[in-house]
């Protein structure tokens, strides 16, 4: 027989490492340091001391905004507000990006105030993915923003490239929600998406728009003059008519009457001539530049920032950095980024040169494009090498840079994944070549399209020979392990998981380095796939060393599906403590680096309502898994589908719902059918129904559905077990349970259970002492984990058992929780019946009557009461017996004897 | 859908050519300072987007129609 005695209590687990802090992105980029330094003003300055009078008003209350056409002066008015310091409050400069994806954007947001000195709390924490941050984070922020002592103005430069709604929405959460702790000035070609009309409503609002950013006559005139040009009146007011005050005009005919010989004859003839403002001025401009000049800025107009090297790429020469330097004195609508090599055209400038481009070069434009790509890939700067490259439909060449710099993983993790994956969207699926295939792959793969991703492979297979580079064959392992874990294949898994481990040991470690989240993201694959087949030893042994591997930024993600997937593996193998552990240590991880939710947390929650369950703790277990199944959508992988199934079902038959129970369990067992899972997720579902069957008092529907499924767990016998002794076949259940191997791993929760079913079988046939000892043993092995729902899965008899031994009872207080105070809540209050406050009385003579199905005003009159007086008693019963409703407390009662 | 956006100014060839998918109108007299796009719109999506490509060029969209057929 299978000796309990010899039952150890599962070795003591070290504790996972504490998840590691994630540091700041490292910014360290010139082009990035540009983004949160308040633009070179102009050379050619006009003083607007009345607009920037009405900003520092502005900022007196939540928002700002200075909103025109481009060109309308609206950064350079900000800008000079800010470098003067006029602001009250510290300003905190941000120049938006089109393409920001909300998570970069809140990253660059932090990223902004710490390099202004402007210090948030570090529990904050920062965004590590592209596609957005949760709204804990927001609050964090608003929070942190909140309790300064003093306001912070945060100027957000073009937010209207900030396309995503995400990112008003949260703008808007903050704002409203930082107290007075925030100040936005928002400068924008647009009205931003901000509920504008509540702002301007409650008068918190300060709006300068076209209309007051127009040059006035005297303006142009300030403006012309520091041109050195003297402009007669007429000519001045011919001027501001044709422009219609608008700066960035008005800037270019001071370049242009400059170069004129009769600048007021320029005047005559610009103001007769009828082409467009923009197109007339700046051809004007670009054609008194040297023919060299020209066709350098016609060129670099392919590029957002040009450096003298890229210049000099693009034209063949060797001019650039000379040219360039006069451009940007002469203030040509060229400004150099403060302290780098770099330069940057003014976007309309820079736009209508491109179009020029296209107009007198037709068909250069790829060809310059292709060698920028180049260049900044050799400097490199690889999102842009990328992005340049697939602008000119070099597809080769974009993704052979990405899987040359082994940075296939950006794909699918950090904070470049929108921008990547946004670049790669309209590549052909067609293309030959290993590289392409595996971003396209990888691309898939982002989306969870399996057949797409494994197209892609199949073509990388065809070009990627054994002798192909080390770089190009691990990133084909590393796309194999994720793709693999997306088709729930272990064996595929874990061929590419091999092939990828040897490749790691022999690629540099300076390569690997830069890229952490590859050996991350392979472990972690691999230990899922073991735990969806079921070898939870080795999916530990594999998820551990992902969590090991994870710390350095950029692994944020891997970590938390890790721990998340850890805490799994501890929950089937009955280790609660350290389920529990991992499943808030990758919430926390979570958390702090505001990883969105959809894809994280559904796991951790479900492992914490497991976990919960096993307390008997049913309004926890009740809430986390709606955490787990509710917002987030289906489960991604069918393996947490299923254990949501197994968990919800339990809850169910807890609360009484056989019928919920049952309908639970078939419906994620038809949905798994087509999936060929592992069979051990069948035989979870199998024993998961067999206990709704026993619960309604069904022991042949249990036995049925037990044997359905050929399984050797231990779990299964256990189970099989109570379905036997249930159904009256004591010494078959005994026998079965004699089977068990004693050498084997058995979790705590199946042992506890096998303790139990001796001890019932030994107290059914009057060995009182034999059934005590294994009561005994039973609490004895349930109490580590606080095993508590399994004594009371089993029936009332436990109670009356344990009543006979006080001293048992007493040892063994934490089967009692502790009793909440007040109202307990609806539907989960279930506690152990084992000490039961007796009931009055009178209220066992009202609950007799409610047996009878009598309403409450027909037990009122049948026992002389008031209606309210019975209504009182029947809230006592209901608590004393931890139920809801007055059928549940009739089966209650007749279950523990009371009735 | 077919939409018809009416420019201020004269907008030069090489503006033009920022738009390859329009047919570029010049108004005649009496209103010789404008200049009208017609071409296809896929949805609402480009239609804003060209909206951005108008301003970004320093293009100031008096009116936009869209065409009947």
């Amino acid at each position: 027989m299978w000796n309990l005695a010899t039952a150890v209590s599962p070795a003591p687990w070290p504790a996972p490492p504490d998840p590691p802090q994630p540091r700041p992105t490292p910014l360290g980029d010139p082009m990035l340091a540009a983004r949160f330094a308040v633009p070179a003003l102009p050379k050619i300055l006009v003083r607007r001391p009345a607009l920037l009078e009405r900003l520092t008003a502005g900022v007196q209350g939540p928002l700002t905004l200075v909103n025109g056409p481009a060109g309308a002066g609206k950064t350079v008015l900000t800008a000079h507000w800010a470098s003067e310091a006029l602001s009250p409050y510290p300003a905190v400069w941000l120049t938006v990006e089109p393409g920001d994806a909300p998570g970069a954007f809140w990253a660059y947001v932090l990223e902004a105030f710490q390099r202004r000195g402007e210090q948030l709390p570090p529990e904050v924490g920062s965004p590590t993915r592209a596609e957005g941050v949760d709204r804990s984070f927001l609050v964090r922020l608003a929070n942190g923003l909140a309790e300064r002592p003093d306001p912070v103005v945060l100027v957000l430069d073009q937010f209207d490239s900030a396309r995503a709604p995400e990112i008003v929405d949260g703008l808007h959460f903050v704002l409203r929600h930082a107290a007075h702790g925030l100040r936005l000035v928002l400068t924008g070609r647009t009205d931003s998406l901000l509920p504008l009309h509540g702002y301007r409503t409650a008068g918190e609002i300060t709006e300068i728009r076209n209309a007051d950013l127009r040059f006035t006559g005297a303006d142009t005139c300030v403006l012309l003059r520091e041109h050195g040009l003297e402009i007669s009146e007429a000519g001045i007011r011919l001027l501001v008519d044709r422009t219609d005050g608008w700066a960035a005009g008005l800037r270019l005919c001071g370049l242009a009457m400059r170069a004129s010989a009769d600048p007021e004859a320029f005047v005559r003839e610009f103001a007769a001539n009828r082409t467009t403002i923009s197109d007339y001025l700046l051809t004007e401009v670009l054609d008194a530049q040297p023919p060299s000049t020209q066709d350098l800025l016609l060129r670099a107009s392919i590029t957002d920032r040009i450096h003298p090297g890229l210049a000099d790429t693009l034209t063949g020469r060797d001019d650039a950095d000379w040219i360039l330097a006069e451009l940007a004195r002469a203030n040509a609508f060229l400004e150099q980024v403060d302290g780098s090599a770099w330069y940057r055209l003014h976007p309309l400038f820079a736009e209508v040169l491109h179009a020029h481009l296209r107009h007198r070069c037709p068909g250069l434009e790829p060809q310059l494009r292709g060698r920028a790509a180049r260049w900044l890939a050799g400097t490199g700067r690889l999102a842009e090498a990328v992005a340049q490259a697939a602008a000119a439909g070099d597809w080769q060449f974009a993704a052979g840079q990405l899987v040359g710099d082994l940075a296939i993983g950006r794909l699918l993790t950090g904070l470049e994944t929108d921008r990547l994956s946004r670049t790669f969207a309209t590549m052909p699926t067609d293309l030959p070549g290993a590289a392409t295939g595996l971003v396209t792959a990888a691309c898939r793969l982002a989306d969870q399209d399996l057949d797409g991703c494994t197209a892609g492979l199949r073509r990388a297979d065809e070009h990627l020979t054994d002798d192909a580079d080390l770089v190009s064959r691990l990133s084909r392992a590393f796309v194999g392990v994720l793709a693999g874990r997306l088709a729930h294949d272990p064996a595929a898994t874990e061929r590419a998981a091999a092939d990828a481990d040897r490749l790691l040991r022999a690629l540099p470690e300076p390569l690997l380095g830069q890229h952490p989240e590859i050996r991350a993201m392979v472990l972690a694959g691999l230990g899922s796939a073991e735990l969806a087949a079921g070898r939870l030893d080795r999916a530990e042994t594999g998820l551990t060393a992902a969590v090991e591997a994870s710390g350095r930024p950029g692994t944020e993600y891997p970590l938390c599906d890790a721990l998340a997937s850890l805490a799994l593996a501890e929950l089937l193998r009955g280790r609660l403590r350290q389920a529990e552990q991992h499943a808030r240590g990758s919430l926390a991880v979570a958390e702090r680096s505001a990883l969105p939710p959809e894809r994280l947390g559904a796991l951790d929650h479900l492992v914490l309502a497991g976990v919960a369950a096993e307390h008997n703790d049913l309004t926890t277990a009740r809430a986390q898994l709606d955490l787990a199944t509710g917002s987030a959508g289906p489960l991604p992988e069918p393996v947490l589908a299923l254990e949501a199934a197994v968990i919800g079902s339990r809850l169910a038959t807890a609360e009484g719902d056989w019928e919920g129970a049952l309908t639970t369990i078939h419906a994620a067992g038809s949905a798994a059918a087509p999936l060929h899972l592992a069979d051990w997720t069948a035989d979870e579902l199998a024993i998961a129904e067999s206990r709704a069957h026993l619960a309604h008092g069904d022991p042949g529907a249990a036995l049925d559905v037990l044997d359905a499924v050929a399984c050797d767990r231990p779990e299964h016998t256990v189970a099989r077990a109570r379905a036997l002794l249930a159904a009256g076949r004591g010494d078959h259940a005994m026998a079965t349970l004699a089977d068990l191997p004693a050498d084997a791993l058995i979790t705590s929760t199946s042992r506890t259970q096998a303790s139990l079913l001796q001890a019932q079988a030994a107290a059914a046939g009057g060995a009182t002492e034999q059934a005590h000892r294994h009561l005994r043993t039973a609490l004895g092995l349930a109490r580590p984990e606080e095993l508590r729902r399994v004594f009371v899965e089993s029936g009332p008899w436990v109670g009356r058992l344990l009543r006979q031994d006080p001293r048992l009872a007493h040892a063994h207080g934490w089967l009692l929780p502790a009793r909440e105070p007040g109202q307990l809540p609806a539907g989960a209050c279930e506690r152990l019946p084992v000490v039961i406050e007796p009931l009055t009385a009178r209220e066992t003579d009202v609950l007799r009557q409610a047996e009878q199905l009598l309403s409450t005003e027909e037990i009122a009159a049948e026992l002389y009461l008031s209606a309210n007086t019975v209504k009182t008693h029947l809230k006592s019963i209901y608590r004393k017996l931890c139920v809801t409703r007055r059928s549940e407390a009739v089966h209650r009662a007749r279950d523990l004897g009371m009735l | 859908m077919r939409y018809e956006f009416r420019i201020a100014g004269l907008v030069s060839e090489a503006l033009a050519e920022a738009f390859p998918e329009f047919d570029r109108v010049p108004v005649p007299v009496p209103v010789p300072e404008e200049t009208l796009f017609c071409g296809p719109v896929t949805d609402e999506a480009h239609l804003y987007g060209l909206l951005v490509r108008f301003q970004s060029l320093g293009l100031h969209v008096l009116e936009m129609r869209q065409l009947p057929g």
